[in-house]
């Protein structure tokens, strides 16, 4: 960890030893010299001889403070030398160069065999033999310039093999985000130039990188954790997940420190269960194939013999067919995402091309529950680069959303608009709306407000996959909400061309998008353009 | 060339049942077949215009029967369109290696008969 604040190191008793000593000889002879002053004056050495006066009192201050200092340096000189000694052998960063045993003046007054002794216990305390290859990874320990007796162990390499037995992960890097430190447990890529890089999989637009980049220009220090973080995509070898706590010191040498705590075994049973949630999910959608199948078939075939009202029971049943039928789809998709299985297939397509696969279910489910649904997307917008059944799964969501918030005979109004490099779908109710405390949650997981978890049915993962679907598209979501006045979504996607381009200027591979930041794009490499 | 003749090979009886009576309602000929071998046989032994593909079925998969009828040298069956659906999303590379050789792939759940009538039409129109 870096050091942040003033802490007690061996090398620095010895300036303080040195300056307390200096005021007590200083004072000491100031005493003398008042008392020797008083006795000369008792005698009337003032009045009746004054140069002898000065003279003695002279002398005195002089050789008093000379004699004194050169008792004391000869003294404390090998308490000098020990503590250099022991500076050395504590790894403590220090710019003195350790005190040679075999000076000529330590072989003459005989203190080499005490530097000796003192070594020889140094290394052998320290490590059993063999391990000793010290490379502190940060040059803070000046290393032993190359004398006989002086050993080659320190405390940091101690510590860095104890850091290689644990399963936990240890990664620090300076302010260049090279990584100058990293453990045998830390998830590192050393590529063919030798160059090592983190290998971590973070999730959507919450990359360390990010936040890093945010704490450079808002932080001095902070610390962040991010759970379930895996190394490796599904299906690679030796997939690991990962705890990361991350901790920022502006300026310090060690900027970046990584903690990484190897959950592997306890979010597996995670994995076994999202599994299971997909597998589940997937046999739902037998039955609802018949249900809405035969929806499909019956109204058709009783269209001229059902009444008016029966035909009402019928759209309600094929609403609440269709609805299901979504819920299953975000329920997968998420489970997918969980696992790094979301794949979209970016295409040249128009968000009126995505919405015409939806509107008469929205339409359907608009007039069942007695909204007023108006669409106006202009037939002019660009192209955008989306995959249509992501898409339209996330427009679904919306209005869905939008309907269930918004009381009977409300309106909801769909619009879109170009804004430079990107297109905006936006999705207004005047319904009930939300407070700003409720806004910041809404994305996440599971997340349902006190109130409509009370009035309003539903799962808390409609937004949150919404959103994983709209910034895998490279786009974002977001919202304005006033309470009792009704909420306005806003989904911006890029448009085809500025993602052509970022494409051409990668070569035409998909790193460039990948590099981008966003993590888009990344797990599937047919860009479909 | 007008799509005409229509095979499916799907083994949920209702599913099946659901889209040969729509699909002959709206005129098309129609053979069902169960299970994943009498689906290969059938598709080899009289040259549809369009076969509608599950995937989970027993005996043969169907990546396995469009594999047999369309991964070898020769295309086996040149004049017939493949239509995939299923409700078992598969994993990319399967799915890939069959929307290679299929002219589409649809989820069950989120296809009516009459969506897929219409998808049927569709396919006809650019050729």
């Amino acid at each position: 960890m870096a050091v942040t604040e003033p802490q007690k190191f061996a090398k620095d008793f010895w300036p303080y030893f040195n300056k307390v000593v200096t005021t007590v000889i200083v004072f000491s002879q100031l005493i003398i010299l008042v008392t020797t002053a008083a006795i000369l004056f008792m005698f009337n050495f003032l009045s009746t001889n004054l140069l002898a006066f000065i003279c003695i009192l002279a002398a005195q201050l002089v050789l008093g403070i000379v004699s004194s200092i050169f008792l004391y340096k000869l003294a404390a000189q090998p308490l000098k030398d020990l503590l250099a000694a022991i500076i050395h052998i504590s790894g403590e960063p220090t710019a003195t160069t350790p005190p040679n045993p075999n000076d000529e003046r330590f072989d003459k007054s005989g203190f080499k065999d005490v530097l000796q002794t003192i070594y020889e216990l140094a290394s052998k305390d320290n490590t059993p033999a063999g391990v000793i290859s010290s490379t502190p990874a940060n040059g803070a320990v000046v290393a032993p310039t190359a004398q006989v007796a002086i050993p080659t162990t320190s405390p940091t390499a101690m510590i860095e093999a104890a850091l290689n037995e644990t399963s936990c992960g240890f990664v620090v890097m300076n302010h260049d985000r090279k990584i100058t430190f990293s453990n045998k447990a830390a998830p590192i890529n050393i590529d063919a130039q030798g160059v090592t890089s983190l290998s971590l999989m973070f999730n959507g637009q919450e990359t360390l990188d990010a936040w890093l980049e945010d704490c450079d220009k808002n932080a001095v220090h902070a610390e962040r954790t991010w759970s379930r973080i895996p190394n490796k995509l599904p299906e690679e070898e030796d997939r690991r997940f990962f705890d990361v706590i991350a901790s920022y010191d502006k300026g310090a040498e060690s900027e970046i420190v990584l903690t990484l705590i190897d959950r592997t075994s306890l979010y597996a049973v995670g994995e076994q269960e999202l599994d299971f949630i997909a597998f589940a999910a997937h046999e739902l959608r037998g039955p609802i194939t018949v249900i809405r199948g035969y929806l499909d078939v019956l109204e058709d075939e009783l269209k001229d013999v059902l009444k008016d009202d029966q035909h009402e029971l019928f759209r309600r049943l094929t609403v609440s067919a269709n609805r299901l039928s979504g819920y299953i789809n975000n329920i997968l998709n998420t489970s997918r995402y969980d696992r790094r299985h979301l794949n979209l297939r970016l295409g040249e397509t128009t968000v009126t091309e995505v919405y015409d696969t939806i509107r008469d279910d929205m339409d359907l489910r608009a007039s069942a529950q007695n909204r007023l649904l108006t669409v106006n997307i202009p037939a002019d917008l660009p192209k955008i680069a989306g995959d249509p059944a992501s898409l339209s799964e996330v427009f679904g969501n919306l209005i869905d959303n939008a309907i269930k918030y918004s009381n009977e005979g409300g309106s909801i109004n769909v619009g879109a608009s170009t804004k430079g490099d990107l297109v905006e779908l936006t999705i207004e109710d005047h319904g009930i709306g939300m407070p700003a405390s409720v806004i910041g949650n809404l994305f996440q997981k599971f997340y349902r407000s006190h109130r409509s978890r009370e009035t309003v049915a539903g799962t808390g993962i409609g937004l949150y996959i919404s959103k994983a679907i709209v910034e895998s598209h490279g786009g974002t979501i977001s919202v304005r909400s006033e309470e009792g006045r009704g909420s306005t979504f806003i989904v911006s996607l890029p448009t085809f061309q500025s993602v052509a381009d970022k494409l051409k200027a990668g070569d035409n591979s998909n790193k460039g998008l990948i590099d981008q930041g966003s993590g888009w794009i990344k797990n599937h490499s047919m860009y479909r353009g | 060339m007008a799509i005409k003749t229509i095979l499916i090979i799907e083994d949920d009886r209702f599913i099946g049942e659901m889209y040969v009576r729509s699909l002959k309602k709206a005129g098309y000929e129609i053979d069902w077949m169960v299970d994943g071998n009498d689906g290969l046989i059938a598709a080899r032994n009289k040259p549809y215009d369009l076969i509608l593909l599950d995937v989970m079925l027993p005996e043969r998969r169907g990546t396995e029967i469009l594999e047999a009828l369309r991964g070898g040298a020769e295309d086996l069956i040149p004049n017939t369109k493949v239509l995939i659906l299923t409700n078992f999303e598969q994993d990319d590379e399967s799915r890939l290696a069959m929307e290679k050789n299929a002219d589409g792939y649809l989820i069950k759940a989120e296809i009516t008969p009459s969506k897929l009538i219409s998808v049927i039409t569709q396919l006809d129109k650019p050729a």
